[in-house]
């Protein structure tokens, strides 16, 4: 919902306190007075009403309250132990021969000491041109009047800067100086870092183990196997929002769960249920804003105002002095101290809320939220050994062989069948007629190419048949090629239909069969 | 009629000074203790003449220790309304003296392969206004819409960059929240100024040089013309108060004149040659050996002083750049307002036919190095030889020479050749209306005289001194030719 949106930086202190079970916040305000509040903030700024007469100064015994984890931005750094920047430490700051141009005349513009001592004179703004020169003398005057030796002396005290760090430096230089005592030889660790040896960072003899070390195992970079016997870490629960803050709650006894871990209905059964409570929890503030009205609302939060806020005493006031309910309200925030306001806004850090959140268990923390980006969790670690298993938990059966799922199906046949197949699709058997086989073997030499091709013709009809069948056995076709040439023809001739063989031919004749048999 | 625009560039800077940087430690600089006391006779002036700005020329007295007793630090709001305005200097500190401010150093140098800085002046500061059209005006002084604008429009760029600059600063003074409002009160008032624009007739009479006399009127002639045109009585306020006299303005443009510093800037992509005038930079007095010079950082838009590279400072040394090489005392004194006796590119017009040998004269002398850079060459010399200084290097330019390859002077032509330039020389003393013995004394005789009257008389007797030495270096030359 945009209201929760909006009301969700605000918190109250409020007699809910005990509703501990969620940050949802009770506050709400209304649209209306939300944009109200937000010209307030501006002009608490730049009050036109009234200027800030908050005297009252912040308590100064606030008890520091142990604040909650602070942001990340800084932690200590494990190499030179000081606490480091996390987004980007600063690279060292190079030497002057690094320094790009125009650096070394600027700095040394900034470092150049300012002048002291006080003047004398005072300017005279161009109208008396050399008046605080020491040999200046009124114009108008005779020159003979002042001398020019006795001009006024210049107090001691104007020497410059530098002249009175100069003089420093060399009166230093007479006092005395009283030999101290020699010093013992150094050995060992204090040798070797005298002289250069590699030496371990800390001296040995002062050294302390570091308190608060963890021991080994929940250590961040000791590997560690994961607890469960698992041959996929699908199998580990898949951590919801929900489902964690669920379980969170359920430990610390505020729900009661079924079993150990959530099911889905309970979830959404609880999610409902915070929902509504805080449904619930917004709806009464806000009864409870229109009942008592917004100055006695927000007085609350303004510990300094001591006026009576109800709306009677504020229908008066306006009566009085004419200011509506809306001025008085800016009166009163007036008086509000900052504190009071980052209280009231709920920005205030050292405010400790106490949301479920932050008592959550590390690793449920770290379930929804995430870990440690520099320290990483201990279960962000990973086993360089794992071979990685990216199956889901609907995981299918391994595939299948693939012929044999082919073969059920139908897509694929085997050879022998294929060869039945064709077997069965063999063309019908013409008798065979009188193969000369003298004819049949005969190969064409090519001799002629003009009445080859009548010849050919005519001994193609004869075998025609003969080569028909041939021609569709073409596996003997494959094996003998003398025939292979002939077929070509054949089939060249064969599907030719009528008309073009009458204009194929050269005369009708040709059509006659065994023409020249029977002319002979 | 109009000053002749002398640049001064860094190269001729280092030109000038790297050979005799580099190779001499020091040049022409005596140890201070055998100064005073050798040539009891010869009240020499020292060979550096260091002259403060706006022109106040400072003689390093006889004893060191008076020299540091006269000095004064200057007033304490003097560096520090720079130091706000983010100008800064390291190990230097402003002095004042009797004649002026000057630069001091506070702290020792070595001598270093680089040349370092002293002082950084960031553009915001100074009144810089560009040679040619169209007028850049820098930092964002920019007078438009004030009529000072249509005054500078009106100035010819090629002559008249006195008159724009002292336009600018008198205008700068009128500007509310200007920096020179404040540094104003530091620059040399009227009666403190030595620029001879602020002269009167007697005093131009007292520097017995009709030239550079009529030269000076011709310039007070033209910046008064100057003046009256653009202020004259119907001319609107705020021009009007920027200089309510004459006397105001001229000593505006002797400022401007003798404060101003040509530079080549670069802005950006552009480089532009600027009259500048910078604040604290123009607090550097003039030196023949000078041991800083200026430099333009264009990358922050500061202009730096630097000590040469090979310079070896200690501390209370006054920091000095050259203003103008190669001129003459009469052309310091026009733009500057001072002059030197050892200025080595004085000229004296000899006539006449006798000439000396230049080779042995300069062996004499041990005067090392191409004409345009005579310098005293210190590893030939005896140590304790203190008369070399940048008269006799004039000398050696200006005497009439001869040098023909191999061939050997004869002894007594030459004895003939120095009789007769110094008796030529004489002469020369002779038209002088005083000597420099009466100049002296008329100096000392005179503690309150008018800046202006001590900047003459200083210029005529410093021209007969170095007349004189002229002479002197004559008599030296002829017993120390070798046969």
């Amino acid at each position: 919902m945009a209201s929760n949106s909006i009301h969700s930086n605000l918190l109250p202190k409020s007699p809910f306190n005990h509703f501990q079970t969620s940050s949802y916040l009770v506050g709400s305000f209304p649209a209306g007075i939300l944009q109200v509040r937000v010209g307030f903030s501006n002009s608490r700024r730049v009050p036109s009403y009234s200027c800030i007469k908050c005297e009252k100064k912040d308590e100064y015994n606030i008890e520091h309250v142990s604040v909650e984890r602070p942001p990340y931005y800084s932690y200590m750094d494990s190499t030179s132990g000081q606490l480091e920047p996390a987004s980007g430490a600063r690279a060292s700051v190079p030497e002057q021969e690094y320094w790009p141009e125009g650096t070394a005349s600027q700095v040394r513009a900034a470092r150049a000491p300012a002048p002291g001592g006080e003047s004398s004179s005072s300017p005279s703004y161009g109208s008396k041109p050399g008046s605080r020169r020491k040999n200046y003398r009124v114009a108008a005057a005779s020159s003979s009047t002042i001398d020019v030796g006795s001009s006024d002396p210049a107090p001691s005290d104007e020497a410059s800067l530098e002249e009175s760090i100069e003089d420093t430096q060399d009166s230093s230089s007479e006092f005395v100086v009283y030999q101290s005592e020699p010093e013992e030889e150094e050995t060992g660790y204090d040798l070797d870092k005298k002289l250069g040896n590699p030496h371990p960072f800390i001296d040995p003899r002062v050294k302390k183990k570091i308190e608060g070390t963890l021991p080994d195992e929940e250590l961040w970079w000791n590997w560690k196997k994961p607890e469960k016997e698992q041959w996929s870490r699908w199998q580990r629960r898949k951590p919801d929002a929900d489902t964690v803050f669920l379980k969170a709650m359920a430990e610390t006894g505020q729900v009661k769960l079924y079993g150990e871990h959530p099911t889905l209905t309970e979830t959404s059964l609880y999610r409902a249920r915070r929902h509504l409570y805080k449904e619930e929890r917004l709806q009464a503030e806000e009864d409870r804003l229109e009942e008592v009205g917004p100055i006695a609302y927000y007085s609350e939060w303004v510990k300094a105002w001591r006026g009576d806020t109800s709306r009677e005493a504020i229908q008066k006031h306006f009566e009085e002095t004419g200011e509506d309910e809306t001025a008085q309200l800016i009166e009163m925030f007036s008086h509000q101290t900052d504190r009071e306001y980052r209280i009231m806004m709920g920005t205030d850090v050292r405010i400790k809320r106490d949301p479920l959140a932050m008592r959550m268990k590390e690793e449920q923390i770290k379930q929804i939220w995430g870990g440690d980006p520099v320290y990483p969790t201990v279960n962000y670690i990973q086993d360089p050994n794992e071979v990685i298993d990216y199956r889901g938990p609907d995981f299918h059966e391994p595939t299948p062989n693939m012929l044999s799922y082919l073969m059920e199906h139908g897509h694929i046949i085997t050879r022998d069948e294929l060869n039945s197949i064709l077997a069965k699709e063999k063309p019908e058997q013409h008798e065979v007629t009188d193969v000369d086989e003298a004819m049949a073997k005969a190969v064409d030499i090519g001799e002629n190419d003009d009445e080859e091709d009548s010849d050919v013709e005519d001994e193609e009809e004869d075998g025609e048949e003969e080569e028909e069948k041939i021609s569709r056995n073409w596996s003997v076709l494959k094996s003998t090629p003398e025939l292979r040439q002939s077929k070509a023809k054949a089939k060249k001739e064969g599907p030719m239909s009528l008309d073009e063989a009458i204009d194929d031919s050269e005369n009708l004749t040709d059509f006659l069969m065994d023409f020249e048999e029977e002319q002979e | 009629m109009a000053s002749s625009l002398l640049h001064q560039t860094t190269q001729c800077f280092f030109f000038n000074n790297q050979l005799k940087g580099l190779s001499h430690g020091f040049l022409w600089r005596p140890p201070c203790s055998s100064f005073g006391s050798s040539h009891a006779e010869n009240r020499a002036r020292p060979i550096r003449a260091s002259v403060d700005t706006p022109p106040f020329p400072l003689f390093q007295p006889p004893k060191q220790q008076e020299s540091a007793s006269e000095l004064e630090p200057a007033d304490p709001d003097f560096y520090k309304i720079g130091y706000v305005r983010s100008m800064r200097a390291y190990g230097v500190e402003f002095k004042e003296g009797p004649d002026g401010f000057g630069v001091y150093a506070s702290k020792d140098v070595e001598p270093l392969r680089r040349a370092r800085v002293i002082m950084e002046i960031p553009l915001e500061l100074m009144l810089t206004i560009s040679k040619k059209l169209p007028w850049m005006f820098f930092p964002d002084i920019i007078p438009i819409g004030h009529p000072i604008f249509d005054i500078i429009n009106s100035t010819n760029p090629e002559t008249d960059w006195d008159l724009r600059l002292a336009c600018l600063l008198l205008y700068a003074f009128d500007v509310e929240d200007n920096f020179w409002q404040l540094y104003g009160d530091f620059l040399p008032s009227a009666d403190e100024c030595t620029s001879l624009l602020l002269a009167s007739e007697d005093e131009l009479s007292e520097l017995q040089d009709p030239d550079l006399a009529s030269t000076m009127r011709n310039q007070q002639q033209r910046a008064l013309e100057f003046w009256e045109k653009n202020w004259h009585n119907s001319a609107p306020l705020k021009i009007k108060r920027l200089a309510r006299d004459p006397r105001r303005f001229m000593w505006a443009v002797g400022i401007a004149q003798s404060r101003c510093i040509n530079m080549q800037t670069r802005i950006g992509a552009l480089t532009q040659d600027a009259n500048m005038l910078i604040p604290y930079a123009d607090m550097l007095n003039h030196s023949f050996e000078p041991n800083c010079s200026l430099h333009w950082r264009f990358k922050d838009r500061m202009l730096e002083v630097l000590i040469n590279a090979g310079e070896q400072i200690k501390r209370g040394d006054e920091m000095t750049i050259n203003y103008m090489s190669g001129q003459k005392n009469e052309m310091l004194m026009q733009r500057y307002g001072f002059s030197s006796p050892v200025n080595p590119w004085d000229v004296i017009k000899f006539s006449g036919n006798a000439q000396i040998h230049l080779d042995s004269f300069l062996s004499v002398f041990n005067i090392s190095g191409l004409p345009e850079e005579y310098y005293h060459n210190n590893f030939l010399a005896n140590d304790g030889d203190t008369f070399v200084d940048g008269a006799v290097v004039a000398a050696a330019r200006t005497l009439p020479t001869w040098s023909d390859k191999d061939v050997p002077p004869i002894p007594s032509a030459e004895r003939m050749a120095v009789k007769e330039l110094q008796e030529e020389c004489r002469q020369m003393l002779g038209q002088y209306a005083t000597t420099s013995k009466q100049d002296e004394k008329l100096l000392d005789s005179m503690p309150n005289a008018p800046r202006t009257l001590e900047a003459a008389i200083k210029y005529r007797l410093h021209r007969k001194l170095f007349i004189e030495k002229v002479i002197r270096a004559l008599e030296i030359y002829q017993d120390k030719i070798l046969f």
